[in-house]
């Protein structure tokens, strides 16, 4: 197939945005939804609560840690075959699970096996989607990760009533089937070359180059402490709720709000991304210094409905940088690199996310209530919002802003030292 | 009454007025023997000697009561000890003016909680089933199967399938291994009090791993047959595309090979292009 001169933004790409959002459903929404199996899975092995939310764990980090493996794999031989056979491995690793006589059998299909499918899968789709869009690649991505939040509010029930019917290891078994819809989800990926792709050149290269990359360096610590603050909420919020003194149904009706704001932050933000003009970035530090200034305010809200403010607001604006900080990679390192790029990002971010949550859980333990916790998750997204500011034409006028200039740049420089070689020649 | 002086004292008083219109009831557990005071006060506008104070145990007439009365304000007291199982029940007292107005004391063993949800299990596996009973310790528990009317006891000397053990005095653990489907049905297991015993059921359901197989091996279908389409799909319209742009492709070929910029077609060219680099 000719390579094509830039990316389609539309036709096969509306293809890809939905496979991606059923992959991130089945990535995220199963993880997000494993609590159900938990309960059960405590109960059957007749172990301690601890050692069993270590599958769950070790699924996560082998998800995130081996992100650039399924960027390499991605680079050298396409999302397609990649993701695939990430399903593949997702997929067994549940089968095997349903298995399972011992705990260690677990860490090992779901942890391990059922890890590295899901490494695969996430990194090379959203990869892939980057490259499939320009001008509407917020917009996209914000659209495909909605799968993520609508997933979590069906899978919940669904393995509720799959373990009530057939037990863990029965419904198990029926979410490894789910999950092999990954490959299916994998083959709608058709593969795209772009012009930019034999000039990058292969894995090792293009890791090499991204090492040196400045702007792509300061971007991923500012992911990083955006990481380490984001998910403290999810996991504190609820506890909070309770030492306030909130009923737990009142407190779950909150957490749906926040849910339901998430989701249409993502996809106004993927809409606002492309509609508004000059370097993505600008939009990622605005979103991400509102969520940290409203995860600061939390611990000063008291009354039902300050708090009710501040959570639709910490939803909206969480949700809403999460497109725009998948859009603003390509933009830096071009969609030549863009598969190691993500690949690296993710297992680099993955440190903060594996940190947040403990942290947060031993600020409160030492100072016996949120407030510090939650200060500290908003300071983190504040100093992640300033490293953005230091990005290249961040403070440049509206001229230079069209997102495939950068891209263009790249390109042009390499094509016209190329030609100087010739001229030589 | 001092051959009961060591017993517990359990008082519980009811109150009632003219307004009541529906018999008030009290739930009581007991499960040791224990002396018992029951009072009921009734509160009337009317004349307090017009009343007719009278108490029942079921319908059986008792005796032995004291009322006594203030402004208004009728109070009877009926004190009375439980030792055995017969002396547990319903313990009614009586206000008749121009209505009858009743207060009831139920006297039960504590019961033992309900589980609603049979257990799902698989042939091979172990199970555990629990049976709680909330604030109460029985001086024993012990386990049957079968149903409500025939109840078998457990061989509980199959060490290798059946164990039992609770690590506190309110509930009890019944772990059955290797399971199969002869296991299944209903387990009832029975808390004895000094007082009498209650019990509860606990069903359960052992099935093999055929049984979610087959959903299994249906969607594993259906997600080839998906794949399959989506890449026959795509084969066919490549050829359609192939058959049309026959005549374009070659004429963009012939204009890449023309232009010098990149040489994307191929590596070799670009080999060539590195090594006079190097030179």
């Amino acid at each position: 197939m000719a390579p094509r001169a830039e990316p389609p933004d539309g036709g096969w790409g509306w293809m890809v945005v939905l496979s991606a959002f059923f992959q991130s459903a089945l990535v995220f929404g199963v993880l997000r939804s494993f609590g159900v199996f938990f309960v059960e899975l405590v109960a059957a092995f007749e172990e301690q609560a601890a050692r069993v939310s270590w599958v769950a764990s070790i699924g996560i980090a082998v998800q995130q840690f081996g992100s650039p493996v399924g960027s390499a794999l991605s680079t050298k031989y396409g999302p397609r075959p990649v993701v695939m056979v990430g399903g593949i491995l997702a997929a067994s690793g549940m089968l095997l699970a349903s298995l399972a006589t011992s705990l260690t059998h677990l860490y090992l299909s779901i942890g391990l096996l059922s890890g590295s499918g899901w490494a695969l899968t996430f990194t090379p789709t959203l990869a892939c989607l980057s490259r499939y869009f320009s001008r509407r690649r917020s917009l996209a991505t914000g659209l495909a990760l909605t799968g993520v939040g609508l997933s979590s509010f069906a899978f919940a029930p669904l393995f509720q009533w799959l373990v009530s019917r057939y037990a863990w290891r029965g419904a198990l078994l029926l979410v490894s089937a789910l999950s092999l819809h990954l490959v299916a989800c994998g083959a709608l990926l058709r593969p795209l070359s772009l012009r930019e792709d034999p000039i990058v050149g292969g894995p090792a290269a293009q890791l090499t180059s991204l090492l040196h990359h400045g702007p792509f360096l300061r971007y991923t610590a500012a992911i990083t402490l955006i990481n380490t603050g984001y998910f403290i909420p999810y996991v504190h919020l609820l506890a909070h709720l309770q030492d306030l003194g909130w009923d737990p149904l009142s407190a779950a009706f909150l957490l749906s709000v926040v849910a339901v704001s998430d989701l249409v932050g993502r996809v106004v933000s993927g809409w606002l991304g492309d509609a508004v003009p000059g370097p993505v970035a600008r939009l990622l530090m605005l979103w991400t210094a509102l969520t940290g200034v409203s995860l600061a305010l939390f611990p000063v809200a008291r009354a039902p409905t300050a708090l009710m403010t501040l959570a639709v607001a910490y939803g909206f604006t969480s949700g809403a940088l999460t497109p725009v900080a998948f859009s603003v990679l390509p933009e830096l390192v071009g969609t030549g690199r863009i598969y190691c790029a993500l690949g690296l990002v993710q297992m680099v971010e993955s440190i903060g996310g594996l940190l947040g949550a403990p942290l947060s859980g031993y600020l409160r333990d030492v100072t016996g209530n949120y407030t510090v916790s939650f200060v500290v998750a908003g300071a983190c997204l504040l100093a992640g919002s300033g490293i953005l500011i230091t990005l290249p034409h961040f403070c440049s006028p509206a001229s230079a802003s069209k997102p495939r200039d950068l891209v263009t740049e790249a390109v042009d420089t390499t094509v016209s030292q190329t030609r100087d070689v010739l001229g030589r020649d | 009454m001092t051959k009961y002086s060591n017993l517990f004292l359990e008082s519980h008083n009811i109150s009632l007025t003219e307004h009541s219109s529906v018999p008030v009831e009290k739930n009581i557990t007991l499960e040791r023997p224990s002396a018992v005071e029951l009072t009921c006060q009734f509160t009337t506008s009317g004349d307090v000697n017009s009343v007719n104070v009278t108490w029942k145990k079921g319908d059986e007439q008792l005796k032995n009561y004291h009322v006594s009365a203030t402004e208004g304000i009728l109070y009877t007291q009926y004190k009375f000890s439980i030792i055995n199982s017969e002396q547990l029940g319903s313990y009614s007292c009586f206000f008749e003016e121009e209505k009858e107005r009743r207060g009831t004391f139920n006297f039960g063993v504590p019961e033992v909680q309900r589980k609603n949800k049979p257990l799902i299990t698989y042939v091979g596996d172990s199970v555990v089933l629990v049976c709680k009973c909330r604030h109460c310790a029985p001086l024993n528990w012990t386990w049957y199967s079968g149903n409500r009317s025939v109840q078998v006891p457990l061989d509980v000397h199959m060490n290798e399938k059946y164990a039992i053990n609770g690590t506190n005095a309110n509930e009890t653990r019944l772990k059955i291994m290797q399971l199969s489907e002869d296991d299944k049905g209903s387990y009832w297991c029975h808390a004895m009090f000094q007082l009498g015993e209650s019990q509860e059921s606990v069903e359960l359901v052992v099935i093999s791993y055929l049984v979610p197989l087959k959903p299994f091996l249906g969607i594993v279908v259906e997600v080839i047959l998906l794949v399959a389409i989506i890449l026959f799909c795509e084969m066919h319209t490549q050829k359609k595309k192939m058959h049309t742009d026959d005549g374009k492709e070659f004429e963009q070929v012939e204009q890449l090979k023309s232009d010098d910029s990149n040489g994307i077609e191929n590596n070799a060219p670009r080999h060539r292009k590195n090594e006079a680099m190097s030179q």
